[in-house]
């Protein structure tokens, strides 16, 4: 059996099955039909208004069809009439019964489902009818002493027994043979009880609310609560799922066009759901069978459903939530799986029933989540760059003391290669460098070792053009021709013979390991380690073999070391050694594939330097940038801006750094410390910013709010003039004692102040309050 | 490389839907179908109840923080249609704005990078997604409606982060930052909307997953060249799409798991991928030399695989 409907006229208020299922009454206020449900379709059988005596008895709130006798329908009609129509006859005669008993509108008709000819009604007069729907009149009249009567419904446990609920929140259970009062009473709900429904099988009432709460009531003696059902919207009617005891099907009065079947074991979300009305659903009716139900509904339809077609909300929500925290910490929370061991999840699952049976649908209830706190090894790094961000320094020292320091904070925190790049940046902008730009440091990384082939080219150019670095040249160049080698800090020093080879073994070893991210010891080698004495040829030799060594390992290797090592040969440069000694220096850049001609025309140049005139500067400040960028990528915007800041001013040599980039860095830097609560440090960067868009971050949310020194309320005009107490005896100058409207300068200390240029004047020749109350004021 | 800390007890009566620990990791909120919010004090590894929330009718599908610098806000989404804001003042967190616009099931909210001001979007199943501005002028909050962003409905969205990485960058003038979101739904897409105007346009339709994309996040830009997103779907693929320039659109499948992929979620740096699927596993996943994607470390909760499925009858 599948999913159709068929359109009517107009809204349809309600509908009622007959005895075995087979045919529907639907009922509106412009709608009264009866209809074959076939397989596929629904068939007309009657139109009831299709008589020529219309009426308002014919608009329909609400159908019962008589369990016992097929052919006799109720309705309750809008004008307060409860009428009986019996199908076998035809015309004005099948309307057999016309109850003008109520003074308003009835709302609620229901047969008795073992009585033959009982009914019973309830209206909006607050009133209740039980009638024999053989008599001409009522049988028995039930007052609420309530305004409105909602719903009535037969008891299918207790045969006299029938349940009203009303606009007042309140359940009654009356005895029809007690119509003098009711058996029981209770409040269900704080707002009016729309729709009521026996279960089945249970003496369970479940009872629908504008609460926007379904409840079941036990009512086997003293009425309990036993479950609530939480929905989005008022709920209009509620209907128990035949041969599913937990399970209710709802409709809402407003807001949501599905019809939801809950568990009520799981109160919160929907077991399955049908969005198929367009508007609100007014009724629901099982057709014996769980899995077929009908449903009319104010868009005009009425409509078969199959279980099958349902939408399980539950099966579409997320049953996870992640989440990383800034330390690195994963919050896991997931669901609890249904299977796992039942008797440790009963004590989280409130109404926990023992005696589960083992399909799905029975564990729908059994929903929960464990909220797991893991750490992992990604935690190191926030606590590294808290550490970092703190030991930095980022001013008021020199540059390469600020660079020195911080790579030794790098190294400490197990970062060498930041360490690394920290003295690199020493070495190309520290100001030995620029006080004595040929003995700066040489840069002895042991990157140096891994990349040779840029340094000729370097060399030759520098050879001849740098001309801070002519002098040097020249006269070193005069003095060691050949054999200088120009690595270390100190040139002259040229005695170290360590063997080259062995060097570049040792570079290679160390530069493997830290790319393996062993970062056990310190790969600067010492400036004297590096200076090497070598003969020209061997050089090259070597130069050769080491070179393809280390394209060898570059290709295994990503490119951040030579990179910064790239850096390297600025220092070179400034050295201006005669090109022999370049192979010596280990120059960068290793992925060249121009180098080895370059090196032996480096050679060549070293016999012939002055036939080199062309002059082309090399600039460090693109290797310094990828160097940066290459850390800003990796997520270390730390390193990036850090750098920057402590450039100074050297950053004016970055000309390939854009400013939006630096901009960038700085502001991740500036959120990133945000997030950790480093906001000293966060101040310290927006305050040596250079870049207009962070510095002016400082004039943003400072405020400062003055109240009235006598009433304390806030100043709302002025900050002269209290609009409470009209004084402006707090605003005095303490020298004039006028009235301060304009700027009013005061001491922190104690307070007092007055006139700008009265405080400024008395300060100059004073160094207490002008108030006299003793205070060593500063005015800065 | 991966240790459990502890289990956080957190008295939910049904199933979490959503975890976050605010700006500053000193907090995490919690929210569950039980329709309630909880948040907690977990500094120093404790965890302490400090407040429930209620105010929803229906289950609590997804929390954000909103940046510290707005005020302790939260918001939140839910079946039952809304999407609140609450704030906490003096201690006391209380409904700040409800929001009732949408027609269905609310899945998804987010707040805008800071620079953007205090925007919040939301996604929800009727296929719309909003877009909620506040007003400091007139203390009120400005709804802009995308109209059928996804067929059947929006899961998941994230914002672009603020600090556009482009270089093209006109000396001193004051920037226009282009607001970008980007979505996933039940239709299978991932979009990517810009502000335009007072409108928001579709830019890019990205189509690779098969079926319904459960989460998308747009990676953090901090120290980053280039834009990438995230995404991950019921067809049990995470995929990395990436862009240089907002136009054109890269995607690879960063992996495909046994089970469906349900978050997805960038660390602070942008630099890790968590994610966690339907095997009750969490896995982190960084980039490595080659630019491929490498599982780092797994996080399983070791209480055996789900079971039973729910659409059984």
């Amino acid at each position: 059996m599948g999913t159709f409907s068929v359109i009517q006229e107009g809204p349809v208020n309600a509908l009622a099955l007959n005895r075995d299922n087979t045919q529907v009454a639907i009922g509106g206020r412009n709608v009264f039909k009866v209809y074959s449900i076939e397989e596929d379709k629904f068939k007309e059988i009657y139109n009831l208004r299709s008589s020529k005596h219309l009426n308002l008895s014919f608009s329909c709130n609400d159908i019962s069809w008589s369990l016992i006798d097929d052919n006799y329908l109720a309705t309750a009609a809008t004008n307060g009439h409860v009428c009986v129509w019996n199908l076998t006859k035809m015309g004005k005669a099948m309307q057999e019964q016309d109850y003008q008993e109520h003074k308003r509108t009835v709302n609620k008709v229901n047969f008795h489902s073992s009585e033959p000819n009982r009914l019973i009604s309830g209206s909006q007069d607050g009133t209740m009818k039980y009638f024999d729907i053989r008599g001409k009149t009522s049988v028995a009249t039930f007052v609420s002493n309530t305004e409105s009567v909602r719903d009535v419904q037969f008891s299918p446990h207790m045969p006299h027994m029938f349940a009203a609920v009303s606009e007042n929140g309140s359940v009654q259970l009356w005895d029809v043979r007690r119509p003098d009062k009711c058996q029981q009473q209770f409040t269900a709900h704080s707002g009016p009880v729309f729709a009521c429904d026996w279960h089945p099988e249970m003496t369970w009432l479940a009872t629908a609310s504008r609460d926007k709460t379904i409840k079941v009531w036990d009512l086997t003696s003293k009425p309990t609560l036993e479950y609530t059902i939480h929905t989005i919207a008022s709920i209009g009617h509620v209907k128990w799922r035949p041969q599913r005891k937990y399970h209710i099907a709802s409709c809402a009065l407003v807001v949501d066009c599905s019809i939801n079947i809950w568990d009520v074991r799981r109160p919160f979300i929907p077991f399955a759901a049908f969005n198929e009305h367009k508007d609100v659903a007014t009724g629901v009716a099982w057709r014996g069978d769980p899995q077929v139900f009908l449903s009319t509904s104010r868009d005009c339809t009425l409509l078969q459903h199959a279980f099958r077609d349902a939408s399980r909300p539950a099966s579409k929500a997320n049953p996870q939530g992640m989440s990383l925290n800034n330390t690195g910490e994963v919050l896991y929370a997931c669901r609890v799986p249904a299977n796992t061991n039942l008797s440790k999840m009963s004590g989280l699952i409130r109404k926990y029933s023992t005696s589960t049976m083992n399909n799905s649908s029975d564990q729908f209830h059994l929903a929960s989540s464990v909220m797991h706190h893991f750490q992992t090894t990604l935690s190191q790094e926030p606590k590294c760059f808290y550490s970092l961000a703190l030991n930095y320094v980022l001013s008021g020292r020199s540059l390469t003391e600020m660079c020195e320091h911080n790579a030794t904070v790098a190294k400490e925190h197990g970062k060498s290669y930041i360490a690394t790049v920290w003295r690199i940046v020493k070495t190309m902008y520290g100001e030995e460098y620029i006080q004595n730009s040929f003995n700066s440091h040489g840069c002895k990384n042991n990157e140096d070792t891994v990349s040779h082939t840029n340094i000729p080219a370097g060399n030759l150019a520098l050879a001849s053009l740098d001309h801070s670095t002519d002098n040097e040249r020249q006269s070193r160049g005069g003095d060691t021709p050949a054999a200088q080698c120009s690595g270390g800090d100190d040139e002259t020093e040229t005695e170290d013979q360590v063997d080259h080879g062995l060097l570049y073994n040792n570079g290679f070893t160390s530069y493997s390991n830290f790319r393996l991210g062993l970062p056990r010891g310190d790969f600067y080698f010492g400036d004297n380690e590096l200076d090497i004495e070598l003969d020209g040829l061997n050089t090259v030799a070597d130069f050769k073999s080491s070179f393809r060594n280390s394209q060898q390992l570059g290709e295994q290797q990503d490119w951040t070391l030579p990179n910064e090592a790239f850096n390297i040969r600025h220092e070179i440069q400034n050295h201006s050694p005669p090109p022999e000694q370049f192979p010596n220096q280990n120059s960068p850049d290793i992925n060249d594939d121009a180098p080895i001609a370059v090196e032996d025309s480096a050679a060549q140049g070293v016999l012939t330097v002055s036939n080199i005139p062309e002059r082309c500067v090399w600039d460090p400040s693109s290797i310094v940038i990828s160097a940066l960028k290459y850390h800003a990528m990796l997520g270390d915007v730390q390193t990036a801006a850090c750098m920057l800041l402590v450039m100074g001013d050297q950053r004016r040599l970055l000309t390939g750094l854009d400013e939006a980039t630096q901009e960038h860095w700085l502001l991740g830097y500036i959120e990133l410390l945000g997030r950790y609560r480093l906001w000293n440090i966060a101040a310290q960067v927006i305050k040596l910013s250079w870049l207009p868009n962070v510095t002016q971050l400082n004039q943003q949310s400072t405020r400062i709010n003055t109240n009235c020194g006598k009433c304390s309320k806030p100043l709302q005009r002025a900050g002269w003039l209290c609009d409470r107490c009209h004084t402006s005896e707090y605003a005095l100058c303490s020298v004039c004692h006028q009235v301060v409207k304009g700027l009013y300068a005061w001491c922190q200390g104690c307070s007092h102040g007055g006139h700008l240029a009265h405080m400024m004047k008395w300060m100059s020749l004073n160094k207490t309050c002008p108030t006299g109350c003793g205070h060593s004021c500063e005015y800065s | 490389m991966v240790s459990i800390l502890n289990t956080i007890d957190t008295g939910h009566e049904d199933m979490i839907h959503d975890a976050e620990v605010d700006y500053y990791g000193l907090r995490l909120a919690t929210c569950s179908s039980d329709n309630s919010i909880k948040i907690y004090d977990i500094k120093n590894g404790a965890h302490m109840l400090l407040e429930d929330l209620k105010g929803h009718f229906g289950p609590v599908w997804q929390i954000a923080w909103g940046h510290p610098k707005f005020g302790n806000l939260l918001a939140s989404c839910s079946y039952d249609r809304k999407v609140i804001i609450w704030k906490e003042q003096q201690g006391k967190w209380s409904k700040y704005y409800e929001y009732a616009n949408h027609d269905s099931s609310v899945n998804s909210v987010q707040f805008a990078p800071p620079a953007y001001g205090l925007i919040l979007a939301c996604g929800s199943s009727d296929g719309c997604i909003s877009v909620l501005t506040y007003q400091s002028e007139t203390n009120t909050w400005e709804a802009k409606k995308i109209q059928n962003a996804h067929a059947i409905g929006c899961n998941a969205i994230s914002w672009s982060p603020s600090i556009t990485p482009e270089p093209a960058f006109d000396n001193h003038q004051p920037q226009t930052l282009t607001k970008r979101l980007v979505s996933g739904g039940c239709d299978n897409l991932v979009k990517i909307w810009r502000e335009d105007g007072d409108r928001w346009v579709e830019e890019s339709k990205l189509e690779v997953h098969s079926d319904w994309v459960r989460d998308v996040a747009w990676a953090p830009s901090i120290g980053l060249s280039r834009h990438i997103i995230a995404s991950c779907s019921q067809d049990r693929r995470v995929i990395i799409w990436t862009s240089e320039d907002c136009q054109t659109w890269n995607s690879s499948v960063m992996h495909t798991f046994d089970d469906v992929v349900w978050n997805v979620s960038w660390s602070l740096n942008g630099n890790i991928l968590a994610v966690s699927g339907g095997d009750n596993k969490v896995t982190l996943w960084k980039q490595n030399l080659e630019g491929n994607w490498q599982c780092i470390s797994d996080v399983v909760k070791g209480q055996g695989q789900i079971s039973g499925d729910q659409r059984a009858l």
